[in-house]
């Protein structure tokens, strides 16, 4: 019987064999790949070291001792990528000075130009550690102008590592940051940032922002190092919105001042769960000794997480507690509350 | 009715079903194609993880969401101690190990007490989600991020759910005992939660077969692949299914399986649908399944992530003598799993998962091995009686061999290409072998393995027998 034609059948068997012949060829030539390099595994190693030898002696102020011709740019690269996590100061600096006179510098920034996204991206990580100023400005130009967001979000962190990102203002337009909800790496840029903006910071502050980024840029000031903003964290505790208060408390635990001591015990009572939490957690990181008796109230408290995190901050704050003596804790075990944990 | 009607009905069914079976193995085989090719497209473009991130985010350990491993163990006295060891010495900011000792016969809690000076404590349960009795909870004077729960004997799926009632930390991260996780296979499964933005649930990772592998202290030594065939099948199987099945799932927004052996998930949202189910033998993929669910019930923006390069390593059955109840336990799992969310298939209301995901497995799990096997057999016996083409089932041997070895080996190359742990030429020239051999014996076998899950499926078996181990260093 026949419903398709034999050509039908025809078709699917020198399809299945041409599929499979092309696959096997490919393998077959991955293999043979493989297996050369690992012919070549010591003589790589030799001209490796020998790069490596060669640049060392060079940043020492030396004459390299052997004729670096059929060195090529990727070996050198992969060298001074690995001498420079060695090298500290000044002897870093001239490393990265005679890389960029061998023209590796160039390679690299050519390559943060192709159509790739991947190859921008390892470019960029290359140009990180460069650290030129040439760099930064190729690194600046690719956070600003790079069509692919993951590239410019790559190119900020590169920046954010060499202590030149621009002002938050500007790194929130470029990242488009409050158009979507914040991510963790958004976090950690902002708190790359702040050390170099602080004042910045506070003014953003007074923009029309959505509170889940007015909490972000709260939260980032207690990486600012700078016991000036407790003011400016003590007017957001009393903020209308939880997440700011919460990130408040967050902040000034961070800080670990004792000027926040009054609005953190204050903060014991709110009426918002996450920020009680917050709350016992910054008066254990503080070591608030005076908040002792509200936080053995809060064991009593109608949300799991904060007897919790009440009953944690006592083996910390008091060394009497009794952790037998304590109140049962889950009192209704399915009840949870996730944003807390 | 003459006999001659009989014998047209019959030759009419025979054709049928060597069409249905052709069909089925065909589009098997061309999802196969086409996953192998998203995958390859992935690995391409994907970017690999930064360690300007990873600068960052060691400078700011508290944003790195903390973790809590849970850890299952039945009878695991000879390497409980190492494998714990192993968790603690994790590479993450913060991340705690609880082990929840299943009830074991043997002296699993004494290795554990001894080892890390453990004592009673008393930890509350955040949620009670196991139907066994906790018996005790130790903590360790020495390790303050690990705890121990003693309860008595459930299945894997109890004791994983009792281990995440007592979990406090966003994130859970489920796995067997005897999961060898990469040093740094926690901070690469955590990335994606570094850019997420609320709507990741959880986070598979690729999985590969230790078979072979020397194992010392509960961590890899050196890799290196099994001299026995048996392993060396299921390697091949693993790189299928881990390159290119779950990496173009993923990629197109239908990853239905995050396995057992290792899967990090949000916390709440397990708790919120219960935890694992403790009536399947599939509780994996049911879980899964069940979170896409009540996930879509609930119109709640979510995504399932998959990293696929290597996060854990894991010992496979040596021999086909364990092989064969591993193999139709998730013939069955699967199954069951099926029947109990069947309000999915096909339902627009969930979306791609209704449409494409729950179809696709219907397709490899229900339809495909008996398509497949009785293809095998009826094929070449139509085209004998001359009721078919010969060339049909010539193209049925094609497809179903030719084109699956294509596809394996197609896996093997992106891996060599792509992420390259394979040790060495002669390596992959070993699994090389084991692709094309599979083809002749063992792909048939398994074929057989998963139509017994489909016959203890129907008879309701609810037994679970444990794959016999030989343990790291056996080969």
């Amino acid at each position: 019987m026949r419903i398709f034609s034999s050509g039908l059948y025809e078709t699917v068997v020198l399809g299945s064999a041409a599929m499979a012949g092309v696959v096997v060829v490919i393998f077959l030539l991955l293999v043979l790949r493989r297996h050369l390099a690992e012919r070549q595994v010591d003589a790589n190693k030799r001209i490796d070291a020998a790069i490596t030898r060669s640049y060392l002696r060079r940043v020492a102020g030396h004459r390299p001792e052997t004729d670096d011709t059929g060195w090529t740019d990727e070996r050198r690269l992969a060298a001074v990528s690995q001498i420079q996590a060695l090298l500290r100061g000044g002897e870093r600096d001239r490393l990265m000075q005679i890389a960029e006179l061998d023209g590796l510098l160039a390679a690299t920034v050519r390559r943060s130009r192709r159509w790739r996204r991947s190859e921008r991206v390892n470019a960029i990580r290359l140009l990180q550690r460069f650290g030129s100023e040439l760099c930064i400005a190729r690194l600046r130009e690719l956070m600003a102008r790079d069509r692919s967001p993951l590239v410019r979000v790559e190119a900020a962190f590169a920046l954010a590592a060499a202590h030149a990102l621009p002002p938050p203002r500007e790194t929130m337009r470029i990242l488009r940051m409050t158009d979507r909800a914040p991510s963790r790496l958004d976090s950690a840029l902002l708190r790359a940032s702040v050390p170099d903006y602080r004042e910045q910071f506070v003014l953003l502050l007074e923009d029309d922002l959505p509170p889940v980024w007015r909490a972000q840029l709260i939260d980032a000031l207690g990486w600012s190092g700078d016991v000036a903003v407790i003011p400016v964290l003590e007017k957001a505790a009393g903020d209308e919105d939880p997440e700011v208060r919460g990130a408040a408390l967050r902040a000034a635990a961070k800080l670990g001042h004792p000027g926040a001591r009054e609005w953190i015990m204050a903060a014991l009572r709110d009426p918002d769960a996450n920020v009680r939490v917050q709350a016992v957690k910054a008066s254990e990181a503080l070591g608030l000794r005076d908040a002792v008796p509200q936080i053995r109230d809060l064991r009593e408290d109608s949300q799991l997480w904060v007897r919790l995190r009440a009953d944690q901050a006592l083996e910390a704050l008091d060394p009497g507690y009794d952790t037998k003596a304590r109140p049962p804790l889950a009192r209704n075990p399915a009840h949870d509350l996730s944003n807390c944990a | 009715m003459t006999w001659s009607v009989v014998q047209d009905i019959a030759a009419n069914a025979i054709v049928a079903v060597a069409f249905f079976c052709f069909i089925v193995v065909f589009l098997r085989n061309m999802i196969g194609l086409a996953q192998l090719l998203i995958a390859a497209w992935v690995f391409a473009t994907r970017i690999e993880p930064s360690e300007g991130a990873r600068e960052l985010w060691q400078r700011y350990a508290d944003l790195a969401l903390p973790i809590t491993m849970i850890a299952p163990a039945y009878n695991e006295e000879l390497s409980i101690v190492e494998s714990v060891k192993a968790l603690l010495a994790l590479e993450y900011p913060e991340h705690e190990v609880i082990v929840v000792n299943d009830g074991s016969k043997d002296d699993t809690m004494g290795r554990l007490i001894a080892a890390f000076d453990m004592y009673p404590c008393e930890r509350t349960q955040v949620a009670q989600l196991q139907q066994t009795q906790i018996r005790q909870t130790y903590a360790s004077r020495r390790f303050p991020n690990l705890l121990v729960v003693d309860k008595e004997n459930g299945r894997k799926a109890d004791a994983a759910n009792a281990g995440l009632g007592f979990a406090r930390t966003p994130l859970v991260c489920v796995i067997d005992a005897d999961s060898i996780i990469e040093p740094d296979g926690l901070l690469r499964a955590a990335e994606p939660f570094m850019h997420d933005n609320g709507r990741l649930v959880a986070v598979g990772g690729a999985i590969r077969v230790a078979n072979g592998c020397t194992v010392k202290g509960g961590s890899l030594q050196k890799i290196d692949v099994a001299k026995a065939l048996v392993p060396r099948f299921q390697v091949v199987e693993y790189l299928r299914a881990f390159l290119t099945a779950r990496v173009a799932n993923a990629q197109t927004g239908t990853l239905m399986l995050i396995s057992g052996a290792f899967g990090l998930f949000r916390r709440s949202t397990l708790v919120e649908i219960g935890g694992y189910r403790h009536d399947t033998v599939g509780e994996d993929l049911e879980l899964v399944v069940h979170l896409h669910r009540h996930l879509r019930e609930q119109k709640r923006d979510y995504r399932f992530a998959f990293i696929p390069d290597i996060v854990c390593w894991t010992e496979a059955p040596a021999a086909l003598k364990g092989l064969d109840n591993q193999r139709a336990r998730w013939q069955q799992g699967s199954l069951e799993t099926l029947v109990r969310h069947r309000r999915m298939m096909f339902n627009p209301r969930y979306g791609r998962i209704g449409l494409l995901a729950m179809p696709h497995i219907l397709l490899e799990d229900v339809l495909g091995p008996p398509a497949e096997l009785l293809g095998y057999l009826v094929l070449p016996a139509a085209a004998l009686l001359g009721l078919l083409d010969p060339m049909m089932a010539v193209a049925f041997f094609f497809v179903s061999i030719v084109f699956g070895t294509g596809l394996s080996v197609g896996t093997l190359a992106l891996e060599e290409q792509q992420l390259r742990r394979t040790p060495s030429a002669r390596s992959l020239i070993r699994i090389g072998w084991a692709a094309l051999l599979e083809n002749f014996g063992y792909r048939q076998i398994n074929l057989w393995y998963r139509i017994q899950g489909v016959r203890r499926f129907l008879k309701k078996d609810g037994t679970w027998a444990a794959v016999p181990r030989l343990g790291f260093g056996a080969d």
